[in-house]
């Protein structure tokens, strides 16, 4: 038991290092460094620069990971850094979905953080560094590694999430956020070591390989007491009830384009995560996270939807609507459950990623328009009124995005419901597929009141004229195009995403 | 499952069926491309692109052949390969009366209303609707019979909200979310369906043919499965008691919107049970006949009484659909191919005379800017021409033999006798009901000396007559001659009735005759000696069984 | 089946078969002395404090529950201000704490890890510099 003493003899393997199949993560890592020193350096950029170059990071990382997408399909997947990340379909879908993300919100944050006033690197390098997090979260194959993007991701959201200094919400939500978020990170670190401290490691697929061997004699009551914590800190993440108080509130006061990549990137990442710890990583556990799963699936199914019916607000109303769609996405998570470990890895894992990509568009989209049209004001329903008379073309976009949260077909949204109910029924977990279904019913309310809102109601005279920069209209234009052209012939992206699995 | 896959000779390469669903949404889009200052334009644009679909559906009417008894005009392709998902779309006798019934109203509807503000999205949202129609009463395929029956309530959605009456954001909001509702219970079952019947066939389809003629469910499930589309059919029958969004929606919508909602809107419900209900799970349909009978009589008889209540004629014939749509749906689970042929030119004629009545109605609001009957009178001696299609189509309403009504009644009367007799007894009372709330509405509206208000009742205008005279000569020639009608639908009807009869122990011979007794389902407690009273029972035996 | 986590089996696992030596894993034994001095400094402050409170004299004055400040009696409220300056520093200062804790390992060692620490390290120190580079243009090196 001398560790010190064998370490003097013990050889230092060098990881063998992948350079390309790294190269998505470095490059936003490296652009972030970039970015931040060079445009600390020289003078203020001209405007949209930040944001242009942000985008183009992230558009580079996005076409890496496509790259390598295709590598691993004609060479099959494989782990990273010693083990340390895995190289597989799952994880550059995930790295697309937030490459593709930060684009997006680097679109669309350009005028607004200007006008905060907040122009300057600093906002779009922690954009990269929360996309490089979010990344190895999702392609993390070591618990260790995973809370590394776990931190890297949430200490740049919390910054991000406060960095409107002339608004009390924003830092409030900052601080928020800091506070549970940090309070979440210790649970799941915690969990981390009760983990290990079951298994004696934390690399996953060592995790599975101990697991399995470990007989009838030992007891699991390290691991399970470890599981539960991983559950709370990964269901804080991505936002799913009971786990689910700060949301509402750090949506709201957080930035609006801020919020837009929290509802995608970091959803992205967090269930990324969740698909890596449990189905990967605890296969042999199943029984004991599947009904936990179960149970958060309707908690917030039923949480999301009913009290986003009672929001004044338009962030709040999506805030817990993303929680619902949490709900959605933890159907999926409780079918591919069902296969968990298993050769035949069913329909589960692939709807949750289908379900991911076309969900972050939408509320990139949804976001984009709130942050044109409540820029200065807080998002209060009111603010909308009669947006179809003023901006009509705007108030179209937001009516598609809203149609496709609500599951409308013809769109992406519900392709994406669509999956995870198909996975759901699948495994034969059909009592949480028509939860789910009726919970989408209660939550179609909200949408219906924006859009009443925005379709029937007059306008206030005293309405801040709503100006639409050419970037974001660029952005929320793409966004709406694709979720209307990809609902219509969604069957290449549900081709491509029947190609993921899971290496460890 | 071949014989199912006819394909008419004369329908060449032409994929007609896309055209139909295709047009009207061009033509939706095309409108937006239109300046808003100019809506006479865009007026005419929508009224060419629906008077296509129109011309189409008519030359579909004259191609069809109507000595098979499978689809025809048949377009299939794949489109979602890994979900097994195809573009399926085909049309036989059941669906396609309904289908040149929606093409045929939609330019009349877009002619003879006028929604006075926001032309352009108003008819955009028109013809998005019709394309929505169109494309569920076409889909042979589960998924995309849910992307179209789900898409409809979008345009409607819209239609009421924006050009509605003064209740119009609550009616709007109820109606989406009824109809969601049920549709949240059928996307469910549709698609435990398809996995399921995948164990039969061997791979995975939405395709309703091959899952309708290869699969073999076990009882319990698809009684299951059969429960989870009933309750989205039943929700836009609608059948009580799941009838409440009905008469706020119909009175709230605009005229066109009402027109359509009772034309054609209503009958994917019932036009769902057929295709989807009994088509997919005969057991499960003959198991749960008492159910569906007692619940149709009850619709019959509570809208034909609240409808004898009404103070406001919109809601009046809203009230009158809901016991019209009972004898539809009682003719469906009569599982007779008479009931059933009635069912399906039942559908229709409700199409025509309901839709030409909430016209009228649109007409009378239109001139009087009231809706209420007290608020009326005596206008038959104001605008006798007016009165005089009014009563027609009134009188088609109620039953009168001549008119269309008749026929499809009789029909499901006649067929419904024979399976179900005492559901059929106490339904007969509807009739009667139907006559005396609608001729009392007539005598209340039109008769008697008009006052102050009423006495400047303008008469029928050239246009207005125009649109009222395709709906006045479909009621009379139907009434007078259905044969043509029958003779398309009663093929398809009659291969309906074998398919369920080949998977149930129902005795439902297409040459069925009263001499050969009534036939019992196994689990159900049919109609020996039961009044509307024991239906009820009935009613809780099957749950106590389910 | 897989077991359950019932209570019965968590006693019978987990505590008292082990701790009379019956059915417990090495790892788990080892812990065994972390519970054993757990209880024992349990014991010991229960002990001596609930002694001083049984045998002390006891007069409560208001000066008693003062906090206590190196015998000076404390100046203002508990929530005064400080400068924000302090703070910056605090932060560079932790930063290089943290660096130079990473450097003293890796340095006694630095021959086995070989080239491939060297550039390691040289990543870590760069990422270093760059916040370093940051801050200083951004100005919070100056003293205001």
């Amino acid at each position: 038991m001398n560790v010190l003493a064998q370490a003097d003899t013990l050889p230092i393997s060098e990881p063998e290092i992948w350079w390309f199949a790294l190269s998505p993560l470095l490059t936003l890592v490296g652009g972030a460094l970039l970015l931040m020193v060079v445009g600390a350096l020289t003078p203020q950029w001209p405007r949209g620069l930040y944001a242009f170059v942000s985008a183009m990071i992230g558009g580079a990382a996005g076409v890496l990971a496509i790259f390598n997408w295709d590598d691993i399909s004609d060479n099959g997947p494989a782990t990273l850094v010693g083990g340390a990340l895995a190289f597989d379909t799952f994880a550059m879908w995930s790295t697309i979905v937030i490459s593709g993300a930060v684009v997006l919100v680097s679109m669309l944050a350009d005028e607004y953080i200007r006008d905060t006033p907040n122009d300057g690197p600093e906002i779009y390098a922690l954009l990269l560094v929360a996309a490089a997090g979010g990344i190895v979260m999702a392609s993390a194959n070591d618990l260790i590694v995973l809370f590394l993007g776990l931190e890297t991701l949430s200490l740049a959201f919390y910054v991000l999430a406060a960095s409107n200094r002339r608004s009390d919400a924003s830092a409030e939500s900052g601080l928020k956020y800091f506070l549970l978020g940090g309070f979440a990170s210790a649970f799941f670190l915690y969990g981390i070591a009760l983990v290990y401290g079951a298994t004696g490691s934390t690399n996953i697929g060592e995790m599975v390989t101990s697991l399995a061997n470990r007989g009838d004699s030992g007891n699991d009551v390290l691991a399970l007491a470890g599981i539960a914590l991983l559950l709370v800190g990964l269901g804080f993440k991505i936002a799913a009830a009971p786990f689910h108080v700060w949301t509402p509130d750090v949506y709201q006061g957080a930035p609006t384009p801020i919020t837009a990549f929290m509802a995608s990137a970091g959803k992205a990442a967090a269930f990324g995560a969740l698909i890596r710890v449990l189905i990967s990583g605890l296969p042999s556990f199943r029984d004991d996270w599947q009904p936990i799963i179960w149970v958060l699936a309707v908690a917030s199914l039923v949480v999301g939807s009913f009290l986003a019916v009672v929001q004044r607000n338009v962030k709040r109303m999506l805030a817990y609507s993303s929680v619902s769609h949490a709900g959605f996405i933890l159907v999926g998570v409780e079918a591919a459950a069902h296969t968990a470990g298993e050769a035949d890895g069913g329909m589960g894992i692939s709807s949750v990623q289908l379900y991911l990509l076309l969900y972050s568009v939408i509320v990139i989209g949804s976001f984009g328009v709130v942050a044109l049209v409540a820029r200065e004001a807080d998002a209060d329903l009111s603010v909308f009124d009669g947006l179809a008379k003023r901006k009509p073309l705007l108030a179209g976009a937001f009516t598609i995005f809203l149609l496709a949260q609500a599951g409308v077909p013809f769109t992406t949204g519900f392709i994406a419901k669509f999956g995870v109910i198909q996975a759901g029924v699948d495994a034969e977990s059909y009592g949480l597929a028509i939860i789910a279904m009726v919970t989408a019913v209660i939550a179609a309310f909200v949408y219906l009141r924006i859009m009443v809102a925005m379709w029937q109601k007059d306008v206030e005279d005293d309405a801040p004229a709503i100006t639409v920069p050419v970037s974001a209209a660029i952005a929320i234009g793409f966004a709406a195009v694709f979720t209307l052209v990809a609902g219509l012939y969604p069957s290449l992206l549900i081709d491509w995403s029947d190609a993921i699995t899971l290496v460890r | 499952m071949l014989a199912a896959e006819v394909t008419h000779a004369g329908a060449g390469a032409f994929p007609l069926l896309t055209a139909l669903i295709a047009v009207p949404m061009v033509g939706a889009v095309a409108l937006l491309f239109t300046q808003r200052s100019r809506p006479e334009f865009a007026k005419l644009l929508a009224l060419m692109f629906s008077a296509v679909t129109g011309a189409m559906a008519l030359w579909m009417l004259k191609e069809f052949d109507q000595s098979a008894d499978g689809f025809q005009f048949v377009s299939q392709h794949t489109w979602i390969e890994d979900w097994g998902i195809g573009w399926h779309l085909g049309v036989d006798g059941i669906s396609l009366f309904l289908i040149v019934l929606t093409a045929v109203l939609f330019p009349l509807a877009i002619v003879g209303i006028d929604p006075h503000h926001d032309e352009k999205p108003y008819l955009a949202w028109l013809l998005m609707l019709e394309a929505g129609v169109i494309g569920s009463f076409l889909s042979l395929d589960l998924f995309l019979f849910f992307l179209f029956f789900e898409i409809v309530l979008v345009p409607m959605y819209f239609l009421i909200g924006g050009w509605g009456y003064e209740d119009r954001e609550y009616a709007a909001t109820k109606f989406y979310l009824y109809t969601f509702l049920g549709s949240a219970f059928m996307l469910v079952a549709l698609v435990a369906t398809a996995m399921l019947a995948r164990d039969d066939l061997g791979y995975l389809t939405f395709d309703l043919v091959d899952i309708a003629e290869g699969s073999n469910f076990a009882a319990s499930t698809g009684r299951w499965l059969f429960f989870g589309f009933a309750v989205a059919f039943a929700v836009k029958v609608p059948i009580f008691p799941l009838h409440t969004w009905l008469p706020d929606a119909h009175t709230q919508a605009p005229t066109a919107g009402s027109v359509v909602l009772a034309g054609v809107m209503l009958k994917l419900g019932t036009y769902g049970f057929l295709r989807f209900g009994l088509y997919l799970f005969p057991e499960a349909s003959v198991w749960s006949r008492s159910l569906w009978l007692t619940l149709a009589v009850i619709g019959i008889i509570y809208g034909a009484i609240v409808a004898t209540m009404q103070k406001d004629l919109k809601r009046l014939v809203a009230y009158s659909s809901i016991a019209h749509l009972g004898f539809i749906v009682l003719g469906t689970f009569a599982f007779t191919s008479q009931a059933i042929s009635g069912s399906v030119l039942q559908m229709v004629n409700h199409g025509v005379s309901t839709g030409a009545l909430f016209l009228l109605v649109g007409m009378i609001y239109e001139r009087r800017k009231t809706r209420q009957i007290a608020e009326l009178g005596g206008l038959q001696k104001v605008a006798p021409i007016f009165a005089a299609g009014f009563m027609v189509v009134m009188l088609s309403s109620i039953g009168v033999p001549g008119l269309n009504g008749f026929i499809g009644e009789y029909l499901i009367l006649i067929g419904s006798f024979q399976s179900a007799r005492w559901w059929t007894v106490v339904a007969t009372a509807g009739v009667i009901l139907a006559a005396l709330y609608l001729l009392w509405a007539y005598q209340r509206v039109f008769h008697g000396e008009p006052d102050e208000d009423n006495a400047s009742f303008p008469e029928l205008k050239m246009k207005e007559g125009l649109v009222l005279l395709p709906f006045l000569v479909a009621i009379v020639f139907v009434g007078v001659y259905p044969q043509p009608l029958l003779d398309r639908i009663e093929p398809s009807v009659d291969r309906l009735v074998a398919h369920v009869a080949d998977n149930t122990d129902i005795d439902a011979d297409p040459d069925y005759t009263t001499q050969r007794g009534e036939f019992e389902p196994e689990h159900g407690d049919d109609g020996h000696g039961e009044d509307d009273g024991h239906g009820d029972e009935a009613d809780d035996h099957e749950e106590g069984e389910g | 089946m897989r077991r359950g986590i019932g209570a019965a089996e968590f006693g019978r696992d987990f505590t008292s078969p082990g701790i009379f030596g019956a059915r417990m894993s090495d790892f788990l034994r080892d812990y065994l002395n972390v519970v054993w001095f757990a209880v024992a400094a349990l014991a010991i402050g229960g002990l001596l404090l609930g002694l001083a409170a049984a045998i002390r004299p006891s007069f409560p004055s208001a000066e008693k529950n003062i906090a206590y400040e190196s015998g000076v009696d404390p100046v203002g409220m508990g929530w005064s201000q400080s400068q924000i300056r302090y703070y910056v520093f605090a932060l560079l200062f932790v930063i290089f704490d943290v660096e130079a804790v990473f450097l003293f390992p890796w340095a006694a060692n630095i021959e086995r890890y070989g080239t491939f620490g060297l550039v390691v390290m040289l990543i870590f120190i760069v990422l270093l510099l760059d916040g370093l580079v940051y801050a200083w243009k951004r100005g919070l090196l100056r003293w205001v």
